[in-house]
């Protein structure tokens, strides 16, 4: 262990084993990082305590929070946030932005291609259970053309640095992906607290988000339609990502609806106003495919619009992202991602896949049972962090409950070597002292007709508990502000 | 905009002007009952019925010994009481959060913090010792909102709708102060050297509405039964008063739907029609029968309301 000269950093213990996201493995500060080291080494802890109670005031008056349920009385509580920001630079950013595009792209068009002819199946490059035993894939997209054919509008992509030095692809999301007013409001309470450092450094801005994702949405407006009427469907104020859906309508500057704001009449949707129905012609919608509309899915969601599918087949509105995207960011399909890349673009992956062995081959299943003290499992269907093992931290009776589990369900699982996430110096309260903790980051893609989009940033998730590996705010997760230089 | 949203903005108006004039009465009619000059009005029983009156929930029974801390409890800090400050100010906030992307950040974070105070304040102090440092804080609270209101939102037809719900609100709270401050200004009376006609009931109404100062300049003379009425029903200029509220709603109608103006069936006719009758009253008609006058506008405020649910909420 390292000790670091620095007023702020005089208790920051270093592991060599982990890669340091601001340190090298001699002990020291990395050129990009070294004025900024400096800078904050000019505030003593207990100014810095200040700050970062400010910080979290300003959180809470501006009422970015959410809710935390399961306990009594459901609490708000703010989404952790650190006042050390992450540094990309310009060259390592480029690999990320060029990655991002790539997967997304390719992505899109294996979309295209397994609600058309199938090709990469008939091809045998994927396997047809794969899609075919797959509870996302729906029937009703077959054939379908979406609108500019888009179908994942919008694409998270949750990349490490591994302790290789290397970027990793660790998951795509491409249903409802959030965090990305958290990237914004993160920028904020860092220039409200630290305006100052912001002098030496050339960060672009993450500002811009919103007026790209509508001018990307209005790219894939449907035909007939001049300027778009563009809205964000929301499930409502009581979703956990309530906030971010408020926050994208107001910066677009578009409405904010619920399903029960809209009708659908002769195959259009329409809005109900204080002056009567108003047409709607794209929606980005926060609601899941399940529930957008009771006649075609589930029929007791009181979230969705009855008929909206009729008239998305019709190509009266445009959905973003489109249903049926799920199928596509499944944790099965991830492990292929390498593959479809090439298959459909004719390039080598840009950003490197983590190697994953699939339970329902059964060579495979038998390495994984054989050595699940390695690895990471995962099942391929769940968000949030939930359901994952972490194979080095179990007990053996945990051990085998596991393996029973994946035998049971071999289809249901997948498997990686444990990837070790860089570390980051992060604030911890409760020592008032910096240390290091994991950190992965969510960047965000938006595809539109013939134009893309990658905003200069990003969400570095920070899991907060000493030696976590799982980053997701449901998990007690935290982000820090990011900043991508300018060349 | 969205009817629904509309509908909650409109709310969201109502119930911040609502929570002001609650804690606007409980501290005035608390404080000024400590150094009455009548036995009546300086009974506490007296002040905790007039407050449980003014907000919807009167004691029926009136032999019942009212305990001051339950009171104070049930109006200022009861989750469970849907009149209490802190629901109208949960509601309030509620509202806000659901329209948060068309209002101004200003706004919304005065409102947050607002609702913050509130939900955070100790109920056990508040009902020992602390009711004026709250119901200062919540009326400056309150009066910041509407600044805000008027400063930072666009004067669109989002504007206009808060501002319905304010000012119907408001003159609703106006007219249920004096219904109660009627009741108690009967039941004083009689009592030595107090005549309904100018009860001390009159200047602690007129504090509640904030209008006392400007009453005493505007008649130079010790309020009572008719002056105190006329200021606060029938004078345009006074901020409190309810023709100055009708006013108000009758401007902001108007931004919603300018073409319906003419058309018989729309709330903007409707609001004209009861704002031109208060227009042309003389005082004498409303003191012949209080008590049917303050039915009477009542029920007209919530006829208005009930046209715009139809017009205007109607999802």
């Amino acid at each position: 262990m390292g000790k670091i000269q620095n007023q702020i950093f005089s208790s920051y213990q270093r592991d060599p084993v982990l890669y340091d996201e601001i340190f090298n493995n001699k002990g020291e500060i990395k050129d990009i990082y070294s004025r900024l080291f400096e800078l904050y080494g000019g505030h003593s802890i207990k100014e810095y305590v200040h700050l970062n109670d400010k910080a979290k005031s300003s959180f809470f008056n501006q009422g970015i929070t959410f809710q935390v349920y399961g306990e009594k009385e459901s609490t708000e509580k703010i989404f952790p946030f650190d006042l050390f920001p992450r540094i990309i630079d310009p060259n390592e950013w480029d690999i990320i932005e060029r990655g991002a595009i790539q997967r997304s792209r390719a992505l899109n068009l294996f979309l295209w291609d397994i609600y058309h002819e199938q090709k990469i199946i008939k091809q045998g490059v994927v396997p047809l259970d794969l899609i075919s035993s797959s509870a996302n894939y729906l029937d009703q997209m077959i054939g379908l053309d979406p609108p500019g054919k888009i179908y994942n509008h919008i694409s998270g992509t949750d990349i490490i640095k591994h302790n290789d030095g290397k970027y990793y692809v660790l998951e795509d999301n491409i249903r409802c992906p959030s965090g990305v007013s958290y990237v914004i409001c993160n920028r904020t309470a860092l220039k409200r607290a630290l305006f100052g450092v912001f002098n030496h450094y050339n960060t672009h801005t993450v500002t811009n988000y919103a007026e790209n994702l509508l001018d990307l949405l209005e790219t894939v407006k449907p035909n007939g339609i001049d300027i778009p009427n563009v809205v964000v469907l929301t499930p409502g104020m009581y979703n956990s990502a309530f906030y971010e859906h408020s926050y994208l309508a107001k910066t677009m500057g578009v409405e904010l609806v619920e399903g029960r704001d809209l009708f659908v009449e002769n195959d259009f949707v329409y809005m109900k106003t204080t002056r009567g129905p108003e047409r709607v012609d794209v929606i980005y919608r926060r609601v899941d495919d399940a529930f957008i509309d009771p006649l075609e899915f589930k029929p007791d969601s009181a979230l969705g619009v009855p008929g909206l599918f009729a008239a998305y087949k019709k190509g009266n509105v445009t959905l973003a992202n489109a249903p049926g995207t799920g199928v596509a960011d499944d944790k099965a399909i991830y492990t292929y991602m390498p593959d479809i890349i090439k298959y459909y673009l004719d390039e080598e992956p840009i950003l490197n896949n983590v190697h994953t062995y699939h339970c329902s081959k059964p060579d495979e299943l038998k390495y994984v049972l054989e050595n699940i003290s390695e690895l990471v499992i995962k099942p391929v269907d769940e968000a949030g962090g939930y359901g994952i093992s972490i194979g080095n931290r179990l007990s053996k009776e945990q051990i085998e409950k596991v393996k029973a589990e994946v035998k049971a369900e071999p289809r249901k699982y997948v498997a990686q070597p444990i990837m070790s996430l860089s570390v980051h110096p992060t604030y911890i309260d409760d020592s008032e002292s910096f240390e290091q903790r994991h950190v992965d980051l969510r960047t965000f893609t938006i595809l539109g007709k013939d134009k893309e989009f990658v905003l200069k940033g990003g969400l570095t998730r920070v899991a907060l508990k000493r030696g976590n590996l799982i980053v997701n705010s449901s998990q007690g997760g935290g982000s820090k502000d990011t900043w991508v230089l300018k060349e | 905009m969205l009817a629904r949203v509309a509908n909650n903005l409109f709310w969201m108006g109502r119930y911040i002007e609502r929570s002001e004039h609650i804690a606007r009465y409980l501290n005035v009619n608390y404080f000024s009952s400590l150094d009455a000059p009548h036995q009546l009005s300086q009974s506490r029983q007296f002040v905790l019925r007039s407050m449980l009156f003014m907000v919807g929930s009167p004691e029926k029974d009136d032999t019942k010994e009212l305990v001051e801390s339950e009171v104070l409890y049930k109006i200022g800090m009861d989750p469970n009481d849907p009149f209490s400050i802190l629901s109208n100010v949960r509601y309030a906030r509620e509202n806000a959060n659901s329209a948060r992307d068309l209002i101004s950040t200003e706004l919304y974070e005065a409102i947050n913090k607002f609702y913050h105070y509130v939900n955070s304040y100790d109920a056990d102090l508040f009902v020992r010792s602390s009711l004026h440092d709250f119901t200062v804080n919540v009326t400056e609270m309150t009066a910041v909102l509407r600044g805000k209101m008027r400063g930072t939102l666009l004067h669109d037809e989002i504007y206009a709708i808060i501002m319905l719900g304010v000012n119907i609100e408001r003159a609703t709270q106006i007219i249920r102060m004096i219904n109660a401050k009627h009741q108690d200004a009967l039941m004083a009376q009689g009592s030595y050297g107090d005549k309904f006609s100018n009860s001390y009931e009159w200047t602690t109404l007129l504090k509640c509405a904030e209008s006392y100062d400007m009453m005493r300049r505007f008649y130079k003379k010790t309020p009572n039964s008719i002056s105190t009425l006329e200021f606060l029903i029938l004078n345009p200029n006074c901020p409190r008063s309810v023709m100055n509220s009708l006013n108000q709603v009758c401007k902001h109608v108007k931004v919603l739907d300018p073409s319906k103006k003419y058309d018989k069936t729309s709330t903007s006719f409707l609001v004209g029609r009861v704002r031109a009758e208060y227009q042309y009253k003389y005082i004498k008609e409303i003191e012949e029968d209080i008590q049917g006058f303050i039915e009477d506008i009542l029920s007209n405020l919530v006829a208005i309301s009930e046209e715009m649910e139809n017009e205007f909420f109607n999802y």
